[in-house]
């Protein structure tokens, strides 16, 4: 075990708003760690500066041993560090194995010279879609290949955005919220499935969830934050009983 | 009567040249959701570049110090534009790689500060570089001001016989479409196309995937102003002159009916809005020509026609006429079983697809 994202004294505002004041965290490997807070305590901000979408205007972001705050989103994605969205931003008008499809990073047939003499990346192109078949059979979404994916409910899609990580050879990956439009019951099938894939893919995943029956069962680590800071860390059962964790969360005990 | 051959031939080469543009913009607008649009500004390049090639290097060979655009010159290449038919398809082929070269280059440039600041700036940037280089052009004398290039030389000059000639441009012209159009649907039907759609759908969550997005729509720009330009220097070949004039912001939106009329995201449905858009222009001109002296200008009718057929098609077809389906790329053989494959499999998926739309539901 060891540490694969380190968030090192980060700070971002957006003119006189302070998102995030000052955050430091660590997610070791293997782990499934929650991050939960009150709205506005820079949860999602948080999440677009580790996924390079804004640059943090203090501290670093180091993932795997190397910095990464300052590349751009698509470099992230190629080191291994892939992210969900609270609203699923899949590609609608597509079906589900092209949107799977597009996950595995540098192929072939995605360079416009080779794009065109179909041999060059046949062969490729039917090793990831095998990758494909058996991925989306253990999350038992395997019949659903040509539905779009506008038409999938609610957990699949959530289902189908964490799989896209992981078809990307992801070592990480962040969701965020990924129960939120998901039906009370399957939340835990989503989480379910989240572990299965931790184990069967030595995945590390840094979540962001509101329900705490959630966090109890299956994470290992939780930091609360709040306007901005980190308010409490430690195992979700002792995060819990923190009085100023209910109240800045429940709003009051 | 109208004569048949030279019916066809003109339209036909009307065709191949606007499809080309067509599958161009279909791929920049279609498939990337790029809005481009200053099409016309490297279709006019194209021209441009191949009328100047194609006079420059004629004058020259024969010893001729003229400038391009006098009038001397245009006799001069009345007479020699048929004594050497190496030299005239030689000049042809140069042109069109030139051509190529110059409008992709241009539209990569474009492309460098326009794709940095969002997409509603890329379609008012690149209409208003369109403009500023027509109005640009009419006022510059190297390529004859708003008088354009006239005489330019056509690769089949030394063919003496006038139809024969214009059915073997329409030959060659079709030959280069047909070439485009298979490039694009290969293009198309490979993971590059699946990343140009991803980008279509979702820019953000593409580069979420490592997809380089302003690399590759650059790209793009260079690919799709390249063969726009060599649609526009066979323009310049099949009518002999260019002016500045013929390339106004009107022949963009044309070409952006054409691909609304026959389905975005389509490279079939571009060829199919091509053929009845400028099958419309063809036959407003003629009417202008074999009826004379009507109260109203066909041309303006058909204007006005080409916005009623936009808003007929977005109100009860706003797929286009040939809609876009999902691509089945090899991946898709891995996971359609065998009764899927199979031949009675597909009469009855089509069976139950017919029923259920004339039921009026989309089947799935």
């Amino acid at each position: 075990m060891g540490a694969i994202l380190e968030v090192k004294g980060v700070k971002k505002s957006f003119g006189g708003v302070e998102a995030i004041k000052d955050i430091s965290l660590e997610v070791q490997k293997g782990s499934v760690t929650g991050l939960i807070g009150p709205n506005g305590s820079g949860k999602t901000t948080l999440f677009n500066v580790i996924a390079g979408f804004y640059k943090p205007d203090a501290g670093q972001v180091v993932f795997d041993g190397q910095r990464i705050d300052g590349l751009n989103p698509n470099e992230i994605y190629n080191l291994g560090l892939a992210r969900t969205f609270q609203n699923p931003r899949l590609f609608p008008s597509m079906t589900t194995l092209e949107n799977l499809m597009l996950s595995p990073k540098g192929q072939k047939g995605e360079s416009l010279l080779k794009a065109p003499l179909k041999r060059l990346w046949v062969d490729e192109e039917l090793k990831h879609a095998s990758e494909v078949q058996e991925l989306m059979s253990k999350i038992e979404i395997g019949d659903l290949y040509k539905t779009t994916v506008a038409d999938l409910s609610g957990g699949d899609t959530k289902m189908v955005e964490t799989s896209k990580g992981i078809l990307g050879g992801a070592k990480l990956i962040l969701l965020d919220e990924p129960t939120a439009g998901v039906q009370y019951v399957s939340g835990r099938s989503v989480f379910e499935h989240v572990n299965m894939l931790r184990k069967e893919y030595n995945l590390t995943f840094l979540v962001i969830e509101h329900r705490i029956d959630l966090l109890f069962d299956f994470t290992d680590y939780v930091y609360v934050l709040d306007m901005g800071e980190v308010l409490s860390k430690g195992k979700p059962q002792e995060v819990s009983k923190n009085p100023e964790v209910i109240k800045a969360y429940m709003g009051g005990a | 009567m109208v004569d048949v051959v030279s019916f066809l031939s003109s339209w036909l080469t009307l065709f191949g040249i606007y499809a080309i543009l067509a599958l161009c913009l279909d791929m920049e607008v279609g498939y990337t959701g790029m809005a481009n649009t200053g099409l016309v500004s490297f279709f006019g390049i194209g021209s441009f570049v191949a009328g100047y090639i194609s006079l420059t290097v004629f004058l020259s060979f024969f010893g001729y110090s003229y400038p391009i655009y006098s009038l001397d010159a245009v006799i001069a290449i009345g007479k020699i534009s048929g004594s050497n038919p190496f030299l005239s398809i030689g000049v042809f082929l140069m042109s069109l790689v030139v051509a190529f070269v110059v409008s992709g280059t241009v539209g990569y440039l474009v492309s460098y500060p326009t794709l940095r600041v969002g997409p509603a700036f890329l379609g008012i940037t690149i209409l208003s570089f369109g403009e500023m280089l027509r109005i640009f052009m009419k006022h510059f004398t190297p390529t004859g001001g708003s008088y354009g290039l006239l005489g330019i030389p056509g690769p089949f000059g030394w063919v003496s016989e006038p139809s024969v000639k214009a059915v073997l441009f329409l030959a060659l012209t079709l030959a280069i479409l047909a070439t485009v159009y298979l490039y694009f649907q290969t293009l198309s039907n490979s993971p590059y196309g699946r990343m140009l759609r991803s980008i279509r759908e979702d820019e953000v969550a593409s580069l979420c995937m490592g997809k380089p997005v302003p690399r590759i729509k650059a790209q793009l720009l260079f690919v799709g102003s390249g063969i726009s330009g060599i649609a526009g220097s066979l323009l310049a070949f099949y009518q002999g002159s260019v002016s500045p004039d013929m390339f106004t912001t009107a022949v963009t939106f044309e070409v952006w009916s054409m691909v609304i009329l026959g389905g975005r995201g389509n490279n079939r449905g571009a060829l199919v809005g091509a053929a009845i858009i400028s099958l419309l222009g063809w036959s407003s001109s003629a009417l202008n020509f074999y009826l004379p002296g009507l109260v109203v200008d066909p041309n303006y009718i058909r204007w006005m026609l080409m916005g009623a057929v936009i808003v007929i098609i977005l109100l009860y077809q706003p797929k286009g006429l040939v809609p876009e389906k999902p691509v089945q790329t090899k991946a898709w053989s891995l996971f359609e079983t065998k009764e899927e494959k199979g031949i009675l499999r597909k009469a009855e998926t089509a069976v139950k697809r017919a029923f259920s739309w004339l039921a009026g539901r989309s089947y799935k």
